[in-house]
């Protein structure tokens, strides 16, 4: 259901924002796997990243930048709803989920960081969220309240300190383009919840690869400590409870990994399309097997079932815990389905499937990460679950 | 009853409890503690049991330490001393009984498979490349252990043993049948019939002349020799014919080598024969065996690639495990809490059932197409999900190299695609048992016996 201040997008609107990724897809990042590279050339990245700004598909908390109203997750999407958010993020991953992304964080970071141009002489252009700490994202008594240990309160804290504050503690998992200019790190002040804007060339603030990993590999992906890192009043976010931008950090994190999936699962399926039409196998196109049919076939259901659930997402009003459910449940379901009919896309390649020329692995790989990023099933159903019991509001 | 809550559930715990039955009800309940892979080993054949228990030790004495550089570099890993110390160790002749091999006789005769599969477990359960790269050798030795032809059989493993015992040299196989046009093709009946082959014999003085690709063969750059699978020319598959081709021979090279998801460590490279001359000594069986052999070749090495797939599945929730008892997640270890638990009791329970199933299809002295293929399908389909579950449970942990459980998830996903597709597995199960009667009455091949 669309919130009271959103209006209603039309069909011509949305078409052309598939259209506008459709293009830069084609433009921009094919070219990134002409060659033999297991996640594309990422040489030509920092290109294609600077062509997504420039064309407004990545969002920015800069006014000035093209991106800052009608990007992924710019200031309009309280307006349209999360429809051409999901839409670009979706098209994109069709051809490369890591670049999705890295366009899905910043424009994260960037939609909360919004509030904070009023205050900031010059807003940062490239910015990254900081939530998560150690296992998992909050449970719901420390989303609630960063003080409770519900199992574990939140380390990292700002104190008062004259004209600003002083912000100490560890965030884990942290998603980024390159160039990242700050971070909207989340903290306990006091028993709240505050948001801060922190300048990631700060002396102390230490940044650290977690090393080789599965997937989306395109994106930078971080564990960031801030030792008593000071930032003055204006790098406040929020106005004196930062807990509704935890629930939107939250529950927008979750659409767009939503939307990536189906992506990821509608390139699978096309791309298994393709292939079963060309390749023979006992004489006959492999497309003519039944085996094949019932891969690909049950891939497809798989894939339009999770679009579905996704593009249902539409309203962006996080005021309450109860709205983070939806987005909760989309995506412990959403990217469940679209593994599944990304192996099984993968499958109807046999040996090649398995191979990095054919990207099917790699589309696996991400889909997987996914899964497990942000929130794992076990995590989320606990979530959903407590939500309803304690009824929150 | 002025006992702590600690002090009840300690009194109440079954090896506590048992005190309060007689002596035969003691006696008949088993509180013995024992971890379930002793357990599990304690049921095997006595020669079974040894070689699973010297091939945990090779396997975290010498993969371990290997696993996580050679998946990360595979290009620049070198597997010949690791295959020269599991051929010393006796790994590489298991589908041989002494004096040449090394597989325990009596359990060799209560089924061929069953030591090599329980040792694929165990290697497999520290890298799914490396462990490959062992078995690849096997698997390149099975049609001449299995093709009947004893004078191919001396006339290759007399020198192997000679060469072993007193240089501490081995050479190493491969075996070699898929084609660029032609996977599951191979590896099933209908396709067979209807395939399109490349690799072709031309009979000529004095032996054959080989020309065509083999692709996708595993652990190609390493091996010595290889069992290759040719259709004689202008005839079908039921002319295939095995050929032993040693590396060397003129006008044959290896192409392309696959850059694959998983199991990096042993490579997947292309075969290229160009007018290859090979001498008839080197027609392992009868001309036009070959096709046969190569269904009974994937008879026996189907179950052992569900006891790899097992090892990967393995691999992924020992690891898990090790994360759980090591993270805390507020003021409790992970392995503290209970759902965590019950979802690392249902990966075992899943690895279980497949190990049983493994071992089942490998507990008779000969494999057989319905018991290997069903092996395979549910053991590789198994561990893809343990593998799964396990990157679930640790969450962001889960897709790092460094805890070797994401190397495991990828490893697994080809064992549900190399030796026949599962779908090609399945239609091969059911294959042998189009005619059945499930209505009790007797099949007209049982009257026949």
């Amino acid at each position: 259901m669309p919130s009271e201040t959103q209006r209603e997008i039309g069909a011509e609107e949305l078409h052309r924002y598939r259209d506008l990724a459709r293009r830069f897809a084609k433009r921009s990042l094919e070219p990134l796997f002409a060659a033999d590279y297991p996640d594309g050339n990422l040489a030509f990245l920092p290109q294609a990243v600077e062509i997504a700004f420039s064309t407004g598909i990545v969002a920015s908390p800069e006014p000035s930048m093209p991106g800052n109203v009608y990007g992924i997750w710019g200031s309009a999407t309280d307006e349209l709803g999360m429809t051409p958010s999901l839409l670009l993020l979706s098209t994109i991953a069709e051809t490369c989920a890591g670049i999705a992304f890295c366009f899905h964080a910043q424009g994260l970071a960037s939609n909360l960081a919004l509030p904070a141009n009023r205050e900031l002489a010059r807003s940062p252009a490239r910015v990254a969220l900081c939530l998560q700490e150690g296992f998992s994202p909050p449970y719901l008594g420390t989303i609630n309240e960063p003080d409770h240990e519900a199992p574990v309160r939140i380390s990292t804290s700002a104190t008062v300190d004259g004209q600003g504050y002083i912000i100490d503690g560890k965030k884990s998992f942290v998603y980024s383009l390159d160039g990242v200019e700050a971070y909207v790190v989340f903290a306990r002040v006091g028993e709240k919840w505050g948001a801060f804007l922190v300048p990631a060339n700060d002396s102390g603030v230490v940044r650290s690869d977690v090393g080789p990993r599965t997937g989306l590999r395109a994106c930078r992906l971080e564990n960031v400590e801030f030792n008593r890192v000071r930032v003055n009043r204006a790098a406040r976010i929020d106005e004196g409870g930062a807990r509704e931008l935890v629930l939107r950090a939250l529950g927008l994190n979750w659409a767009g990994m939503s939307a990536i999936a189906v992506g990821i699962a509608r390139g699978a399926v096309s791309a298994a399309r393709r292939y079963a039409a060309e390749r023979y196998q006992g004489g006959s196109r492999i497309e003519n097997h039944a085996a094949v049919k019932l891969l690909i076939g049950g891939a497809q259901a798989a894939a339009e079932a999770a679009e579905l659930s996704v593009f249902s997402l539409t309203a962006c009003d996080f005021t309450k815990v109860r709205t983070l459910v939806k987005p909760a449940a989309t995506k412990m379901t959403v990217l469940d389905l679209c593994a599944r009919a990304v192996t099984d896309s993968l499958q109807a390649f046999g040996g090649y499937g398995y191979m990095e020329d054919f990207g099917m692995e790699k589309r696996l790989r991400d889909i997987t990460v996914l899964k497990s990023a942000a929130g794992s099933p076990r995590y989320l159903r606990q979530l959903i679950y407590d939500i309803e019991r304690d009824d929150v509001e | 009853m002025n006992q702590t809550l600690q002090e009840r559930i300690e009194l109440l715990k079954p090896k506590n409890a048992a005190k309060s039955l007689n002596v035969l009800g003691r006696m008949l309940m088993d509180n013995r503690e024992m971890s379930l892979w002793e357990r599990d080993t304690r049921t095997l054949p006595r020669g079974a049991r040894r070689w699973r228990r010297r091939a945990l030790e090779f396997a975290r004495e010498h993969i371990r330490p290997l696993a996580a550089r050679a998946d990360l570099n595979p290009y620049d890993f070198d597997p010949k001393p690791l295959l020269a110390k599991a051929a010393r160790e006796g790994l590489q002749t298991l589908l041989v009984t002494p004096p040449i091999g090394r597989a325990y006789t009596l359990a060799y005769l209560r089924g061929i498979s069953l030591q090599t599969a329980v040792v694929a477990e165990e290697l497999a359960t520290e890298c799914g490349g490396l462990a490959l790269l062992l078995l690849a050798h096997n698997l390149g030795i099975a049609p001449l252990a299995l093709s009947g032809d004893l004078a191919a059989f001396f006339r290759h493993f007399v020198p192997y043993y000679l060469k072993l015992k007193f240089l501490g040299k081995s050479d190493t196989m491969a075996f070699a049948i898929t084609e660029p046009e032609a996977g599951s093709d191979v590896e099933d009946t209908e396709g067979g019939a209807r395939a399109r082959l490349v690799t072709t014999a031309r009979p000529t003085a004095g032996g054959f002349i080989l020309n065509g690709r083999k692709c996708f063969i595993s652990g190609a750059r390493a091996a010595d020799k290889f069992t290759v699978f040719a259709k004689i020319e202008a005839e079908g598959l039921d002319s295939w014919s095995c050929f032993l081709v040693e590396k060397g021979m003129k006008g044959f090279s290896l192409g392309r080598r696959e850059r694959k998801m998983g199991q990096r460590a042993c490579d997947a490279s292309e075969l290229i024969f160009e007018d290859v001359f090979i001498p008839g000594k080197n027609l392992v069986g009868k001309l036009r065996s070959g096709w046969a052999n190569n269904r009974n070749v994937l008879n026996y090495s189907r179950p052992v690639v569900g006891a790899m797939a097992l090892g990967h599945g393995r691999g992924a929730f020992e690891r898990c495990l090790e994360f759980c008892r090591a993270t805390r997640l507020g003021p409790r270890l992970l392995i503290e809490y209970q759902d965590v638990r019950l979802e690392l009791a249902d990966m075992m329970i899943s690895l279980w059932a497949a190990r049983s199933m493994v071992w089942q299809s490998c507990r008779q002295f000969r494999c057989y197409q319905s018991a290997s293929a069903a092996a395979k399908v549910f053991a590789s389909d198994t561990a893809y999900k343990v593998c799964n579950q396990a990157m679930e449970l640790m969450g962001d942990h889960g897709y790092l190299h460094l805890h070797g459980v994401e190397r495991a998830w990828r490893d697994s996903r080809l064992t549900q695609i190399y030796e026949g597709t599962n779908e090609i597995n399945r239609l091969a199960l059911f294959e042998h048992q189009m005619t059945t009667d499930f209505n009790g009455e007797r099949s007209s091949e049982t009257e026949q016996i």
